[in-house]
């Protein structure tokens, strides 16, 4: 019964899983919420969370997530951030 | 056959978007519902974005996907990030959704549905969504130039300060509108406004979690807040069943005022991550969520539209504000069309995060699309109320009375039935003491929304806390633009104040940001405080004086998009700009004409300072009154000489703009774009 349970829904429920992922990802993209990640990743740093990215120069020297959150609102709110 | 099969797509979406802008437009005696209305924008929408935003991107500016972006080239991993498309559309949207689209659209419900409706379609179509595109694409091309910058150097240094100009006015006629618009549903109203001072509190734990207990975790930080929001919207209501917090919490619109322009002023000196961050937050979340939830709603309960399709008030003596359908309709709905404001997050730091040129068409483009989409659900939320309820909300109580019986006898003398009973019943449902003369748009469309919303949950018996919902979410954010907007104003001083003497520039040097906080608070608190005190209801000034300071920022907008493309060599096409530009200019100039000369007091600035003046001189004005109608007189001298500002800045930039053309198309001069130099990109295709 499961297997055929399974079997009917297992692709259209693997495509919900994935639309979610994605959808995740891009709320934590769009909120600013990964972006202390993204930060580390392309500094080279894994942040202890995940392997460092490949890709990316090492930075001379990494800010902690308070500095880099501070920075980062520093520069956010420095010009026109929101319309009417 | 797959071409085929697409080509009947897109038929089918253009019949079906035709067929629904027939119903809306012919529709005469049977009811109409609101899925018309959705049906009629979005598929306009999707034909629009299909082929005129390609045209516009292949023909037009003829996007290079080959071709390395600032964020590619400049990349800091900081200002200049290769972003995803889809996170640099939803960051895009968020920075543009404001108030504008909700309120404008709201007001301009006066004239009936079928005005405001088809010119938050067409104007978003032909003008916003290119206006953003164009501009978004030439700072694209600048490394990421502001519209100032690209202004002074491809028109003229003249155009640079005009467009400097522009937007420190603007900012000033926006921040204390939309102060006004939160004033006027605050006002009497212990629940809405117990509800706002606790999200105060909130932001702040929000931000001090977000910068120590859990530095830069927005979603988790932003859950709580959401959930303490809720249960604000709730305790609000126990708020205003208590007599001595009840007592405590009602406020007159001058207190009021005087308690945002405080709260403005400690916002803005207050560092940023303990109040704004954290309430800009929120506030999105709330935004994009009860956008969502009204077009579900909408979809789902699918309301009546009660307005006419046009009312009398076409012919410019509607209550809610003075003026004839041409130009005010276009004037009053502003950004849910054309909002000059945008070109400033096109020309920020939207352009230094796109990845390829070609996103531009989704960012610049579609992300307008969708605020037009929000103005033409504020217009059915508006729309779905009865005419008399609308125009007893909406009108200020010089023209209705302060009663509501003195309200129900006039406005059902204009032929909208409407007993008094009708109004203490809904008042009551809602929570409040009364809804009569909320002038400014958001207690209407806070209505309006709560009946969709309990609609489709909750039932009656929710209608008084999904209206206070509703009413938090239109403060939540209207504040939000008052820190943010305080805050930049308050740069701008600082830098204009830093030529003078140079310490007063420096952004961190504590006398300067509180002298020059409170330069820009003063600023906008007076033309709030005039809008609270004026007979008229506020909005009847100021509205239209906002929309004509946003269309001038959209006319510097596309001054410059036109400059850019006639310099590029595009003349052939050059009417995707140029067309918006001169109906732009045309319905700026005419509105601001008559706002100065009208000889009609409730439209014309200075015949109501004329009626006033004479009135002192006969003395009819009783003692108690004299200084208050001497201040309105100084108050609508004031805003004739602001509107003849603007109107003047027009002219002047059209002089500068016309002789740039002309001597680049009569070949006396180079066109010498100032555009970044070309380099490949090594970005993979899938990037």
């Amino acid at each position: 019964m499961a297997a055929r349970i399974l079997s009917l829904w297992g692709r259209p429920l693997a495509a919900a899983g994935n639309a979610l992922r994605k959808f995740w990802w891009w709320l934590r993209q769009m909120s600013g919420d990964a972006a202390y990640e993204n930060y580390l990743c392309r500094a080279g740093h894994s942040g202890g969370q995940e392997a460092p990215c490949p890709a990316h120069r090492p930075a001379v020297s990494i800010l902690s997530a308070e500095q880099f959150y501070l920075e980062r609102l520093k520069r956010r709110y420095s010009g026109v951030s929101r319309c009417c | 056959m797959k071409r085929y099969a697409k080509a009947l797509v897109w038929v089918f979406v253009s019949l079906g978007g035709a067929g629904a802008l027939a119903t809306i437009a012919l529709q005469r005696g049977e009811p109409l519902n609101g899925t018309w209305f959705i049906v009629a924008a979005g598929c306009t929408y999707l034909v629009a974005y299909r082929f005129y935003s390609a045209f516009l991107a292949a023909r037009v500016l003829a996007l290079d996907n080959q071709r390395a972006t600032p964020a590619e080239r400049l990349d800091d991993g900081k200002d200049f990030v290769p972003t995803n498309k889809w996170v640099v559309m939803g960051h895009h949207f968020a920075a543009i959704a404001g108030p504008g689209p909700l309120v404008g659209p709201t007001l301009a419900a006066q004239f009936g549905y079928l005005p405001g409706t088809l010119w938050i379609i067409v104007g978003a179509v032909l003008g916003g969504c290119v206006q953003d595109f164009v501009i978004l694409f030439c700072s694209i091309r600048r490394d990421g130039k502001s519209l100032g910058q690209i202004a002074r150097e491809e028109v003229s240094k003249r155009a640079g300060w005009i467009a400097l100009l522009a937007v420190l006015a603007i900012m000033i006629i926006l921040l204390a509108v939309v102060a006004l618009v939160v004033v006027n549903a605050l006002k009497e109203s212990p629940w809405g406004t117990f509800t706002l001072a606790l999200s105060i509190p909130i932001a702040m734990l929000v931000g001090v979690y977000m910068r120590y207990w859990r530095p830069g975790r927005v979603l988790e930080a932003s859950a709580i807040g959401l959930a303490l929001l809720v249960f604000a919207v709730v305790a609000g209501q126990w708020a205003a069943e208590s007599p001595s917090w009840s007592e405590a919490f009602t406020l007159t619109g001058t207190g009021l005022a005087i308690a945002i322009i405080l709260y403005g002023f400690a916002a803005s000196a207050l560092p940023v991550w303990l109040l704004l961050a954290p309430r800009d937050y929120l506030s999105a979340f709330i935004k994009v969520g009860a956008v969502w939830a009204l077009a579900g709603g909408i979809l789902w309960v699918r309301p009546r539209i009660e307005m006419p399709p046009l009312t009398q008030f076409t012919d410019g003596t509607g209550p809610v504000f003075a003026g004839t359908i041409f130009p005010f309709c276009f004037i009053t709905i502003a950004c849910g069309a054309i909002s000059g404001f945008h070109s400033l997050i096109s020309s920020g730091t939207t352009p230094k995060m796109i990845t390829r040129e070609g996103h531009a068409r989704l960012v610049g483009y579609g992300s307008m699309l969708m605020e037009s989409f929000v103005g033409v659900m504020a217009m059915v939320a508006a729309c779905a109320l009865t005419p008399g309820v609308y125009f007893a909300i909406n009108s200020p109580a010089g023209i209705v009375g302060h009663t509501a019986e003195a309200a129900a006898a006039t406005i059902s003398s204009w032929g909208y039935p409407l007993e008094a009973a009708t109004m203490t019943g809904l008042a009551q449902q809602v929570g409040e003491q009364t809804l009569l003369n909320r002038t400014g748009g958001a207690p209407s469309l806070a209505v309006g929304m709560a009946h969709i919303f309990s609609s489709t949950l909750g039932g009656e018996g929710l209608l008084a806390v999904w209206y206070h919902f509703a009413i938090m979410f239109e403060a939540l954010f209207i504040l939000t633009v008052l820190d943010a907007g305080t805050r930049v104003g308050r740069f701008m001083v600082q830098e204009l104040l830093g030529h003078v003497w140079e310490p007063l520039g420096r952004r961190g040097w504590y006398p300067s940001i509180i002298g020059c906080s409170a330069l820009i608070v003063t600023a906008w608190g007076y033309f709030l405080y005039q809008g609270v005190v004026d007979p008229l209801g506020g909005i009847n000034s100021l509205w239209p004086l906002f929309g004509i300071a946003n269309q001038l920022l959209a006319a510097v907008a596309l001054v410059v998009a036109t400059t850019v493309l006639i310099k590029m060599g595009r003349t052939r096409w050059v009417w995707v700009t140029l067309v918006p530009l001169a109906w732009l200019v045309t319905v700026t100039m005419t509105a601001s004409y008559q706002k100065i000369f009208h000889p009609e007091p409730r439209l014309g600035f200075l015949a109501q300072a004329r009626v006033l003046s004479q009135q002192l001189a006969a003395g009819n004005v009783p003692t108690a009154r004299l200084v208050a109608t001497e201040q309105l007189i100084f108050n609508n001298r004031l805003d004739a000489a602001v509107t003849a500002l603007f109107a003047g800045l027009i002219l002047i930039l059209l002089v500068e703009a016309l002789r740039e053309w002309l001597s680049i198309l009569s070949g006396q001069k180079e066109p010498a774009l100032h555009e970044a130099p070309y380099v490949t990109t090594r970005l993979a295709e899938a990037d």
